[in-house]
């Protein structure tokens, strides 16, 4: 299967008072079509960075420095101008951020942003046609008075609606890679569950490739079909999430998998402070290469 | 042996009229000297103003709060509000951030005239040195430690005051799983200690598994259901609390047994 997204050797440093300062230590993963790819860690990790250099919105920042090949879709977006860049955005990638009522803007209507989401793609599209497009998107997030969300400023509608409404905005333009990042993590267990759902069945029948960016283990086996574990800017392990889940190979991958409480009890977990070895060599299971 | 809080059809209302916003209706439940109670709920069940009514930020509507045996007034007593102590779901937000820990640690020393005035340095670097940071570190201010770190500086603020009771307002959500890890034991192991009770807030329900002695279930400003711990997980009375479970990501195979047997599973 093709790649939809490769990213191959990249590091990032950024430049500070005390000099130059590496968050990536040389990371490379690749996200197939129709692929859910979870890269988890804990917060500092290059997890969120690593999304945003995809992006290309940290390129745009005169103090960071990025190195390494990103291919979308066969292209070398590092080639790409801005302009290029940024008709990509929102179009053929699009983004989901943490906390959905932030990302969406408090002083325009859903209806309004809504139309600038579908005006990415088709500049001509008018305001009836788009409220129209609009519904029927809504309607697929299991939002059914739509008329009454698309007047509806975000501040007036719960979290778990927001965040719905942005998985319908960022899948508005059919994506061939959805970026997520921690989506759910804002919100309600209850709530969680059903936007993880909605949007697991939505990529399904789309066939959008998903990055899905999380520091949620349980989360991650419940949504990917494979895991990047990442620390401290390197990739510590990689493989299909049964393979990971079942047989952690890296140090660090069978700390944060202990360190998880359990509903089914035990108490709380034993730690070991071993951290040195949290900096071993790769671990790669089978059929997590490319 | 009398609890050490006990909550009487406590309720509270803000507003009135047909406006009038039901935080919490009607909750009676009790807290045993050095138990564990996790209060979990979704956001808008009233947990927080449950929290707020507990610590005498406000008032009840109507009903009584009893703590150690004595009604508690509204207008609380310094000896009530030391003995009564919260920390606080996001640490860089809660520690003053012009302040040192040390500083932030003191100040309750001093209003509550814990310990002689020139013992009170030693009290506070023996509060950091229970709750695992060296005592030096009260000099350096919260934006020069990690999260974790703060909220260690949290609890100790909590726990210099002689408190008997403390509320956990969702403690650890902010922080990553190993960090996690570590002050859910730090606290298991002062309440162990000091015979601390703790009314632990919070929605994710695999760390009240493990913490906590009894769990009570809001939805809505009610309680809903209210028992032991183990009770609550293996045999959940009402449909909600099975929802509850149900949701709950889980990373391991007997985890998942347990969760499909209550509801069928998260994305069922």
């Amino acid at each position: 299967m093709s790649d939809v997204l490769e990213v191959r050797d990249l590091c990032l440093r950024f430049r500070g008072y005390s000099g130059m300062s590496e968050v990536l230590h040389g990371i490379s993963l690749n996200v197939r079509a129709g692929e859910r790819v979870a890269l988890v860690g804990e917060s500092g990790s290059g997890k969120s960075v690593t999304a945003r250099i995809v992006l290309g919105l940290l390129q745009e920042l005169p103090s960071a420095q990025v190195d390494g090949g990103l291919f979308f879709e066969g292209e070398d977006l590092n080639r790409l101008s801005r302009r290029q860049w940024q008709a990509l955005r929102g179009t053929s990638i699009s983004m989901i951020f943490q906390d959905p009522t932030s990302s969406l803007n408090p002083v325009f209507t859903i209806g309004t942003q809504f139309a600038e989401v579908l005006r990415r793609r088709d500049p001509k599209l008018s305001r009836e046609a788009a409220d129209e497009r609009a519904g029927t998107l809504l309607q697929s997030v299991s939002i059914h008075d739509h008329a009454r969300v698309l007047s509806a400023y975000p501040f007036q509608l719960s979290g778990g609606m927001n965040q719905r409404v942005v998985i319908a905005m960022a899948l508005a333009n059919h994506p061939s890679l959805l970026i997520a990042d921690e989506p759910g993590t804002a919100l309600d267990v209850t709530v969680q569950a059903q936007t993880l759902k909605l949007m697991h069945d939505l990529v399904e029948r789309s066939g959008t490739a998903v990055l899905f960016i999380s520091h949620n283990l349980g989360v991650v086996r419940e949504f990917a079909d494979r895991v990047f574990v990442i620390y401290r800017g390197r990739i510590v392990e990689q493989g299909p999430t049964p393979a990971i889940f079942e047989d952690p190979g890296h140090a660090y991958t069978r700390a944060l998998m202990a360190a998880v409480p359990r509903i089914t009890g035990g108490g709380l977990p034993e730690l070991n402070d071993s951290e040195s070895a949290f900096l071993d060599p790769m671990v790669v299971h089978e059929g997590g290469k490319a | 042996m009398t609890p050490l809080l006990s909550l009487r059809h406590v309720s509270k209302t803000f507003g009135s009229g047909p406006r009038a916003v039901h935080a919490v209706r009607d909750v009676s439940f009790d807290v045993a000297q050095g138990e564990c109670l996790a209060v979990v709920g979704e956001s808008g069940s009233g947990k927080t103003t449950l929290a707020n009514m507990i610590l005498g930020v406000f008032g009840q509507s109507s009903g009584e709060i009893w703590f150690d045996g004595n009604g508690l007034p509204t207008r609380r007593t310094l000896e009530h509000r030391s003995a009564i102590q919260l920390v606080q779901q996001n640490p860089l937000s809660s520690l003053n951030p012009k302040r040192s820990v040390g500083a932030s640690i003191r100040l309750g020393l001093d209003v509550f005239g814990i310990g002689a005035r020139s013992d009170r340095w030693r009290l506070v670097e023996g509060a950091l040195e229970e709750v695992g940071l060296p005592g030096d570190f009260r000099r350096r201010p919260p934006a020069a430690l990690s999260g974790g770190q703060c909220q260690r500086v949290a609890i100790a603020r909590a726990l210099a005051c002689q408190s008997r009771l403390v509320i956990l307002d969702e403690p650890t959500s902010a922080l990553d799983v190993l960090v996690q890890a570590r002050v859910l034991r730090l606290l298991e192991d002062l309440r162990r200690v000091k015979g601390l009770s703790y009314v632990f807030i919070t929605h994710d329900l695999s760390v009240v598994r493990n913490v906590a002695d009894r769990v009570a279930v809001f939805r809505a400003g009610k309680l809903v259901e209210c028992a032991e711990t183990r009770a609550i997980f293996e045999d959940p009375q009402v449909d909600y609390t099975r929802q509850l479970i149900g949701a709950v990501p889980v990373v391991a195979d007997d985890e998942l047994k347990l969760r499909e047997s209550l509801s069928g599973g998260m994305l069922a």
